[in-house]
């Protein structure tokens, strides 16, 4: 009896496991087949279905459209097209730009950006409940007793149709054969007459459908937030990554198991410490799938090729005595602010010092890092853990001793994204560093212990706005010092020529993965340091400061004020600050996103805009390497596709 | 410098890429003050072999020896430390960089960095490279790129120098201002291997030549033997 009662249970948690599952298990479908069409990796899919699932929202929560038709507007109209204008306003002007995988993410991240920024001044940022649910959750009775909701019957008959759909087309169809043919070489199909333009649009217009899909599939499970909707969708990236970018059943396959798996895993109780990370674990499966498929993926999916430098940072260092005239009157003007605008202020400086860690890591060392809110976290709620006296053997700290001491435990942990760049770059080290701040935001700081009960008061002589940010400018031109010093003589060279070229700097003699754990652990130390100011600065942990998310936004912040400056940091903390408190929030995220997205038509972004010094191409770019099966299958398509024009 | 002591040796060196033996199982011997030539057509896995060599692959099986020391488990940056410094076939330059700290970037990595200063100059003035110095290294032409990832490999001082096609792009004034320099460095000690393409050159530079096929040495002595034998015209289809 007890086990039946056992096997019941057991397929009932299955069965709703597919829920999720199903969804990741579309997710996956929608990158693979845009990947497999257009050679990139969708890192915006999850801005596209929060965008999706808010307009539906309006137009039936809010304009009262009957639920079908607007689900049919969302999904054959405005998803598609959405798809078809980033092909040609964003990727396709990089795509002729020969442009690599770094200034694509770059673009991508922008294109997140600015979805979320305009859903944030359409809709607001606070969360938004009621998304609708066409299907409903209605049971369908299964035999045995089991129920299965029906909204999970109509998305498990999508991956079915989906997958079956492209198959068939891959498989039998003209525009199959071309599609194999650009996933092979996309130049050389355009020279065997083969519209590639044609097959990247649909590529994108699939994958935009299919964000939408997810995006609806998944709002009525939650409230809707500009956050927290990417993020999950984000999560499911894990299902991709593991079918290699590839492989359509592979991903499904992933999907639907991770679902169960995670639907499973609440059967198990442990009794006491254990209980929390049990717990975190059982709803946050996916990002540890998605750490373990990218840590496991390697360097196959780095989208590089050799030879490329590892982040082309725009423009020259500096970029004049001009910028560093404005950063400076940018960073005083505040003195002369009170109240809730001297309180907003407060945030740039700490934000300027984040910013910085990615100026080290990715400006100077060339290495793609989107974890970087994470370690800011880790400072914040160090600092803050330390304050409190919560960490078992050590007294409550003041302030100054506990920032300090938990930016020097923090430091090491920029092993954590370092280690893994040592081979791994572009898209693969990208995932992975995002990943690992995804788990620190979900695993420690959306944790209980760092919810209640902390206090980041500051010390009485710092308690004044101005005092604090006077003190802020100080540690700010500490920060910016200790960078400088980075980016000059010997080791500044030697970061440069790993930026530059790899392969180069390993032949010169450069301790090249030593250096890159230099740069994640500098990077770490400046980021905790910022993070443990903007905790102090609002005076508490708040762990949505550090999501995730919020960290593309800064990335891309950074890449589009000029990743190879100091100053950059500053001007992106000032335009990310200033604008949403002086505007509207949003203004900034969307004006960031333009600019990123826009990186294919102005390369190098704004650094490179006049008055500055163009970024430079790299002096030779070696030709793409085939096997020699890769050679046959080519002049195969070649003379396929030549008799079927010739027809 | 002794002439003829073995600084580099590849003893039984064998690299599998799936199941495809890339180079299998090849002994090779670069002496000090001679410069040693290694051809062949693609794919016979000469670049796998210098890879090897230099540390950036690691072979399945055998061993490296720089000097008398095994560096088969030593990683590529420590070898060049170590005095075993290269060049690639697709020119490896750092286009932000300048000229000068292109070159710079090779001379302060030693342990010992002394004479940093004079390194470099030393390898500027070599390849006429000052009158750019200061110029931007990406501003350059590919002949000039050549000569700059030479001169950075050889502000190290290297004691062996593996170089991987050093004379393609190089106009016919450069070419010869390059036999010159490989032959001054091989007289003051030097050991020198180069993968070449153009018969030419390897003629007229090589003391020694291992002519490559299939993963493995099909023949190997002097020059004019080695272009001589029929093994190698016809792997080669007569190019040679």
């Amino acid at each position: 009896m007890a086990a039946s009662d056992s096997f019941g249970l057991t397929v009932d948690l299955a069965l709703a496991g597919l829920t999720v599952g199903s969804a990741a298990a579309l997710s996956g479908i929608g990158l693979v087949v845009c990947h497999r069409a257009t050679g990139v990796l969708n890192i915006a899919q999850g801005a596209q279905a929060m965008a999706v699932a808010y307009l539906l929202r309006d137009l039936v929560v809010v304009r009262h459209w009957p639920v079908w038709p607007a689900v049919a507007f969302c999904l054959l109209l405005v998803a598609p097209t959405l798809g078809v204008l980033l092909d040609v306003l964003v990727y396709r002007p990089l795509q002729r730009r020969g442009a690599g995988p770094a200034d694509t993410m770059v673009a991508g991240l922008g294109v997140f950006v600015l979805l979320i920024g305009a859903v944030v001044l359409l809709w607001g940022a606070p969360p938004l409940a009621g998304a609708p649910s066409p299907l409903g959750s209605a049971p369908i009775r299964l035999p045995g007793g089991h129920a299965l909701r029906a909204d999970t019957v109509a998305q498990l008959a999508a991956i079915l149709v989906l997958a079956l759909t492209v198959a068939a087309t891959t498989r039998w169809t003209r525009f199959g054969l071309h599609l194999r043919a650009v996933v092979d070489d996309r130049r050389l199909a355009g020279l065997a007459g083969v519209d590639a333009d044609r097959v990247s649009a649909a590529g994108w217009a699939f994958g935009s459908f299919t964000a939408g899909l997810v995006g609806i599939a998944l709002a009525p499970y939650l409230l809707l937030d500009p956050y927290g909707l990417p993020l999950l969708v984000m999560e499911t990236m894990a299902v991709a990554v593991a079918a290699r970018l590839r492989s359509i059943p592979v991903a499904v396959a992933t999907g639907l198991g991770l679902g169960v798996a995670q639907a499973e895993l609440t059967r198990l109780h442990p009794a006491g410490q254990l209980l929390p990370l049990v717990e975190a674990v059982q709803s946050n499966l996916f990002v540890i799938a998605l750490l373990a498929t990218a840590l496991l993926a390697g360097p196959r999916i780095s989208g590089e090729r050799h030879g490329r430098p590892a982040f082309s940072a725009p423009g020259a260092a500096g970029g004049g005595r001009g910028a560093a005239a404005v950063c400076l009157v940018l960073l005083l003007l505040p003195l002369g602010f009170r109240g809730n605008d001297l309180r907003s202020a407060l945030l740039v400086p700490a934000l300027a010092l984040v910013l910085l860690s990615i100026v080290v890591v990715t400006g100077y060392g060339g290495q793609i890092s989107l974890g970087q809110a994470g370690y800011a976290g880790m400072g914040a709620l160090g600092t803050a853990l330390l304050m409190s006296g919560r960490v078992p053997g050590l007294p409550p700290m003041p302030a100054a001793p506990a920032l300090l001491l938990a930016v020097l435990v923090t430091a090491p942990l920029g092993l954590l994204t370092g280690w893994p760049a040592i081979r791994r770059r572009g898209l693969a080290l990208a995932l992975v560093t995002f990943a690992v701040g995804t788990a620190m935001s979900r695993f420690v700081f959306q944790q209980p212990y760092a919810t209640t009960g902390l206090t980041l008061d500051r010390p009485s002589f710092l308690a004044g706005d101005r005092a604090f940010y006077v003190a802020e400018l100080v540690l700010l031109g500490l920060g910016a010092a200790l960078v400088r010093g980075l980016h000059r003589g010997r080791l500044g060279r030697a970061l440069t020529a790993m930026r530059d070229h790899e392969a180069g700097a390993v032949a010169a003699g450069v301790d090249v993965p030593g250096l890159k754990l230099l740069a994640f652990v500098a990077g770490a130390a400046l980021a905790a340091l910022g993070g443990g100011l903007m905790g102090l600065a609002g005076r508490a942990f708040d762990a949505a400061s550090f999501d995730p998310v919020r960290g593309l936004l800064w990335f891309a912040a950074v890449v589009v004020a000029g990743a190879d400056s100091a100053l950059g940091a500053v001007l992106a903390a000032a335009l990310l600050i200033g604008l949403d408190a002086g505007t509207v929030a949003g203004v900034s995220a969307v004006a960031v996103g333009v600019l990123a997205a826009a990186i294919g038509r102005f390369p190098g972004g704004l650094a490179a805009l006049p008055g500055r010094r163009p970024a430079q191409a790299p002096p030779s770019l070696p030709p793409g390497r085939l096997t020699p099966a890769g050679r046959r299958v080519r002049a195969t398509i070649a003379v396929r596709i030549a008799r079927e024009e010739e027809r | 410098m002794s002439g003829g002591a073995a600084r580099l040796t590849a003893r039984g060196i064998v690299r599998r890429y799936g199941g495809i033996e890339a180079v299998g199982g090849v002994d090779l011997v670069a002496p000090a003050g001679r410069i040693t030539a290694l051809i062949g057509p693609n794919g016979a896995g000469k670049s796998t072999l210098f890879d090897c060599l230099a540390g950036t692959v690691k072979p399945d099986a055998g061993r490296v020896l720089l000097g008398g020391r095994d560096v088969t488990r030593v990683a590529a940056h420590a070898r060049v430390r170590l005095g075993l410094a290269r060049t690639f076939q697709q020119i490896a330059v750092f286009p932000t960089l300048s000229v000068a700290d292109n070159v710079r970037v090779g001379a302060e990595q030693r342990p010992d960095r002394a004479d940093v200063r004079g390194r470099t100059e030393r390898a500027l003035a070599l390849f006429g490279l000052r009158e750019m110095a200061e110029e931007s290294a990406g501003a350059q032409p590919t002949g000039v790129l050549r000569l700059v990832e030479l001169a950075r490999a050889l502000a190290g001082e290297p004691r062996v120098l593996l170089l991987d096609e050093p004379a393609a792009g190089l106009d016919s004034a450069q070419t010869a201002r390059l036999v010159a320099v490989l032959r001054g460095l091989a007289g003051r000690g030097m050991a020198l291997l180069l993968v070449e393409h153009d018969a030419g050159l390897v003629a007229e530079l090589a003391d020694t030549v291992y002519a490559m096929a299939a993963g493995r040495v099909v023949a190997a002595g002097t020059a004019a033997a080695v272009l001589a034998d029929p093994r190698v015209t016809r792997a080669w289809g007569g190019g040679a």
